[in-house]
């Protein structure tokens, strides 16, 4: 697509009017970017036929920058459904789409964000169903925001519940942590570190129905550690299940530049955002496999298992430092404050 | 003519030898009756002369035995009764008990000379105790103190001992934790994995005392947690164990044999020898100036002029020191950063890697404790506490308790103690240690259930710190939903001045007091950092007034760790290159774009200290928590007031530390002494805190925080304050963050409203 032969260079809130300036802009990007007969409808909405129970999950995406090392917001906005969708034990199949524009972006910007959903709608092997554009005064967004919903069909071999979670069942981690959070946050905050950190946004869904394939029930729980970092989601699981969680640091997956930059800026990476990670609590007996598996797997080249579920310190994540002893590893909740006197 | 009366004594007058002493003082002045303790303290039934009756009292009070404390007593006649003799009655166990908890008391001068004295039937007895000495709180399971309520009750007693026990005239009359070699506690040596090495029972302490000669390391199990020893003039040894600990620079405390070698080596003046040689027995932290001896300092205490040493206070260590030719490395049985151990199987597990030897014996350790330390200023003389624990936890007297509540407080985070207020009494519990730990959080939480059952008292209200991120404060939501009560959240620095001003007993003051409130890092109200406080106390009410100007607090809790990065933050533009020189470049560029985003502020004065101590050279990073405000004071051998100069233009509402630190770099460059840079940055903190006062018109200032455990800096302060004007430093606590449980109940008691 062509931004020239558009005719504009910018959003402007007559692109939200509903008008015929909407219609130009949704013909001339959106529904010829993706173009299916879903959408080809142009009705209100869609109706699509769902065989098996399904899952429904929605997102917003307001990050900032909207394009950093590694993606930008529009992939983001995809796999992050995609994603929290297969979480649920569910192979995703359709996705909502709507954006919230803040007058003033430019056209190219736009064009660039809705292509990237296009690609990492069809990676993932989702349709786009139905959408919506709204525009913003300035000053009232930040560029442009994102939300999708995502629905996906509930795999045949899936039961994803806390509650099977049982003293003894391993947690593993797919991949590398930190690296999403610390490349949105490096570049936001113009922070120029010696090597770039890239986001590693990415699907998961497939590896997931491949592990559904294969596991089934021994799955226990998927989640994706987004906001909030491994810490705060293994902190929720363990006042979920009441539970204690034992991790050790050094099986925690962290690449050796981004550790580095968490070292710098006193960040812990337990706390920093993820995208493409997510974290598996399996049976005991398939954790080997699991991990096998997941290593066998693009998106899961770097999984290890990082601890256990235990009968000690219920309701707390504690966890086997380096250096010999034990730390608390508490919930996020606001902004990491510093404690040490 | 013959009369009757009821005597009562409250305070710590139980474990103490008390009931032994009544006794024995009855029959020297002919009075029959009774003694028991009951729910309030020690209550006595006298009959006899009424001259001699109150010739009796005016001599208990004014002589009670050495180790107790009277908080209360009265004297009331009643209807003549007759006795047949002076009798000591059990206690009597009925509701609620108000008594205070006994701390634990080092071995006394007898019992000393008798584990010592080959004639004695205890020569050689490592547990020896009696009356007047040795384990209370470390063997504390339930309220109050009697033999069955401890850890020694599993050991019953000989015929010889209970003989002494119940023998009026013997000094073990009721001595609750007596025991001899017959019925009481066998030690056991055993090697690194854990197999018996056979010594003959009578050579063991000198078996001991040569495999510290020859260079290994033991872990003594104590009667209040484990030791690991090792030979202090032995640099190899000390390095080794060094590695084994992970502790790359904190000083290690000393343990002499006797005061005559510690004062064959040091100097010690009658101040610090009465601390050392105390029931209380701490750690003191002594001038090496003029040392003779012939420790590995560099090894013991890396870079410091100083050193923590101490005496034996255990029959254990006594037996040991008398087979030692030297002194010896004795620190905390721990890895670094968990709380000491004082279990034989976790011992042999955790500090398997550590330690050489064992030396273990059966008697649990309830409440373990590490070793307290003390500092006394150089020129004034000041005992500042640094840390609160063994012979002083858990009883606190000076604080005036007004509530019909249960309180329990639960205070910081990196240096945290529980104070618990659940009769009329105030019990604020050893140093617990850094909550980031596991071990040490599950320690703390044990000790607030342990205050919980012995007291047999729930309590209805929890205190904690605004902090959300501190440990303590998590528990405390957790705790207060658990048990279903009230909680209360309070501010670090009010928390702190709140505990200065109930240590002395300030809140009824009419006169207005100011607060100086100087730590490294505190929770405060605007969600900024605070640390270089001042507070204005009148009406019952506190209110902050100017503090040190804002500046930013950089990257987490690694800001306290680098000094440098505070620096960085309070340099000016024009010593950009000095500043830029103590950073990798990436470093540099990194924290230049930090700093245009950075919404976190601080007016820390610990961070100023540590800002100094960067600029000056002396620490750029922290090996332990304090490392660089420890190695500044350190520089100061000593120093005259009237050659110091201040750093602060005119000290008006607001101080500078940006300017502070920009006087200091111009100082340095003109070729200053680094050790007059020092004293004038210390001179112009304690002439800043004067300014303060004198502008206000306050004729009091209550002074807490880490930042006054700078004895320079209390003497400056002790030398540089008018006589019209009065300063109250912290008396049984320290000023650092272990006084904030303490400060919490006071605040909530006093000041809430
Ligand atoms: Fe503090
Ligand atoms: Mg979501
Ligand atoms: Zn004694
Ligand atoms: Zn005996």
């Amino acid at each position: 697509m062509d931004a020239t032969k558009l005719g504009f260079d910018t959003i402007n809130l007559g692109h939200g009017s509903g008008g015929t300036m909407t219609r130009d802009l949704l013909d001339k990007i959106i529904f010829k970017t993706f173009n299916n007969p879903y959408l080809n409808q142009k009705h209100d909405g869609s109706i699509v036929k769902f065989d098996r129970p399904f899952a429904i999950s929605t997102d917003s995406f307001v990050v900032s920058p909207i394009f950093f090392k590694g993606g930008n917001i529009g992939e983001l906005a995809v796999n992050g459904t995609v994603n929290d969708v297969a979480m649920c034990g569910a192979i995703p199949k359709y996705l909502s789409l709507a954006f919230i524009v803040e007058e003033g972006l430019e056209i190219n910007d736009f064009i660039r964000i809705v292509n990237s959903v296009k690609r990492a709608a069809d990676t993932s092997g989702v349709i786009i169903i139905t959408g919506d554009t709204k525009v913003v005064e300035r000053g009232k967004g930040d560029k442009i925001f994102i939300n999708t919903t995502g629905f996906g069909e509930v795999h045949p071999n899936a039961n994803i519940s806390a509650n099977n979670i049982k003293v003894g069942d391993k947690i593993i981690v797919s991949g590398f942590i930190a690296q999403h959070g610390m490349a949105i946050m490096s570049q936001r905050e113009g922070l120029e570190f010696e090597s770039t950190i890239v986001s590693d946004t990415t699907n998961v869904n497939f590896l997931v129905s491949d592990l559904l394939d294969k596991f089934g029930s021994k799955i226990h729980l998927f989640r994706d550690p987004t906001r909030g970092g491994l810490a705060s989601v293994l902190s929720e699981i363990a006042t979920d299940i009441e539970k204690g969680v034992a991790i050790v640091e050094n099986h925690i997956p962290l690449e050796k530049q981004v550790a580095a930059a968490c070292e710098i800026l006193g960040l812990d990476p337990m706390y920093v955002a993820n995208e493409g990670v997510f974290i598996a609590i399996v049976a005991a007996e398939v954790a080997d496999a699991v991990v096998e598996t997941m290593r066998n797997h693009e998106k899961g080249e770097n999984a290890v298992c990082i601890g256990e579920v235990t009968e000690e310190h219920p309701l707390k994540v504690v966890m086997k430092s380096l250096i010999g002893g034990k730390r608390i590893v508490s919930p996020l909740i606001g902004e990491q404050l510093p404690r040490i006197c | 003519m013959r009369k009757t009366y009821k005597i009562l004594i409250s305070g710590q007058v139980q474990g103490v030898g008390f009931r032994p002493f009544v006794h024995s003082l009855a029959q020297e002045f002919l009075l029959t009756g009774t003694v028991s303790n009951n729910e309030e303290g020690v209550i006595i039934f006298v009959s006899g002369l009424e001259e001699s009756v109150f010739k009796f009292y005016k001599k208990l009070i004014q002589f009670p035995p050495p180790v107790s404390r009277i908080k209360d007593h009265e004297i009331s006649l009643i209807e003549d009764m007759v006795y047949d003799g002076f009798k000591i009655n059990p206690s009597k166990k009925g509701g609620q008990l108000n008594l205070s908890l006994t701390p634990d008391f080092a071995i006394c001068d007898i019992c000393t000379i008798e584990i010592s004295d080959p004639e004695n039937r205890r020569y050689g007895y490592p547990f020896t105790t009696c009356v007047n000495c040795g384990p209370r709180w470390a063997i504390t399971n339930t309220f109050p103190f009697e033999r069955n309520h401890t850890s020694i009750d599993e050991f019953e007693m000989c015929e010889a001992c209970l003989n002494e026990y119940t023998d009026p005239e013997d000094r073990r009359f009721h001595s609750q934790t007596n025991t001899c070699a017959t019925c009481g506690i066998d030690l056991f040596l055993y090697d690194q994995s854990g197999e018996k090495v056979v010594v003959p029972k009578a050579t063991l302490f000198k078996k001991i005392a040569s495999l510290l000669l020859e260079g290994y390391i033991i872990a003594i199990k104590n009667t209040s947690g484990y030791l690991l020893c090792c030979n202090a003039e032995n640099e190899e040894v000390v390095q080794q164990l060094r590695d084994k600990k992970n502790r790359p620079n904190k000083p290690f405390a000393i343990l002499y044999p006797s005061l005559g070698h510690l004062k064959d080596e040091l100097q010690v003046n009658a101040l610090q020898e009465k601390s050392l040689t105390s029931a209380e027995r701490p750690i003191n932290i002594i001038s090496l100036k003029g040392y003779k001896g012939k420790i590995a300092l560099q090894k013991v205490a890396p870079g410091l002029n100083q050193l923590g040493v101490m005496l034996p206070y255990s029959g254990i260590l006594q037996l040991l020191a008398n087979e030692l030719a030297i002194p010896i490395v004795a620190t905390s049985g721990n890895i670094h950063g968990s709380p000491i151990i004082s279990e034989n199987g976790e011992a042999l597990e955790k500090l398997k890697e550590v330690a050489d030897y064992f030396l273990q014996h059966r008697l649990k350790i309830s409440h373990p404790q590490d070793d307290s330390v003390v500092k006394f200023s150089t020129r004034q003389n000041k005992e500042v506490l640094f840390r609160r624990s063994r012979g002083y936890a858990p009883n606190y007297f000076n604080a005036t308790l007004n509530s019909g509540e249960k309180i329990m407080a639960l205070g910081a985070h990196l240096k945290s103690s529980i104070a618990y207020n659940p009769n009329e009494f105030l019990y604020i519990s050893q140093y617990l240690g850094n909550l980031d730990n596991f071990d040490v959080y599950h320690r703390f939480t044990t000790t607030a259930i342990k205050f919980i059952d012995l007291f047999e008292q729930k309590p209805e209200l929890i205190l904690y710190d605004k902090h959300p991120l501190y440990q303590s404060t998590q528990y405390g939501m957790e705790l207060a939903k658990q048990l279903g009560v009230k909680s209360y959240q309070i501010q670090h620095h009010k928390a702190h001045f709140a505990s200065v001003l109930g240590e002395h007993e300030l809140f009824d003051c009419a006169n207005p007091v100011l607060g100086v409130v100087w730590d490294g890092t505190g929770y405060g109200d605007d969600g900024h950092i605070w640390g270089g406080e001042f507070f204005d106390f009148r009406s019952k009410k506190i209110e902050r007034i100017p503090h040190f100007e804002y500046f930013d607090w950089l990257a987490g809790d690694k800001m306290a760790k680098e000094p440098r990065l505070s620096l960085l933050s309070l340099a000016g533009p024009q010593m950009q290159s000095t500043v830029s020189e103590k950073f990798s470049k990436e470093e540099w560029t990194i924290y230049q774009a930090l700093q245009k985003h950075n919404k976190l502020k601080t007016s820390s004065v610990g961070r100023l200290f540590d800002a100094v101590a960067s600029l000056l050279n002396i620490c750029d990073i922290n090996t332990y928590e304090g490392e660089a405000a420890i190695l500044l004071e350190n520089l100061v051998i000593n120093y005259s007031l009237k050659d110091c100069k201040s750093y602060l233009n005119d000290i008006e509402d607001v101080i500078s530390p940006k300017e502070i630190i920009h006087k200091i770099s111009l100082d340095k460059e003109s070729g200053e002494s680094i050790e007059q840079i020092i004293i004038n940055f210390l001179y112009t903190l304690a002439l800043s805190i004067m300014a303060m006062a004198k502008s206000r018109n306050y004729r009091h200032i209550a002074l807490s925080g880490g930042v006054f455990q700078n004895t320079t800096l209390v003497d400056m302060l002790i030398e540089l304050v008018p006589k019209e004007i009065k300063l109250y430093f912290h008396k049984e606590l320290s000023p650092n963050d272990e006084n904030i449980s303490f400060g919490q109940i006071m605040y909530y008691l006093h000041l809430k409203n």
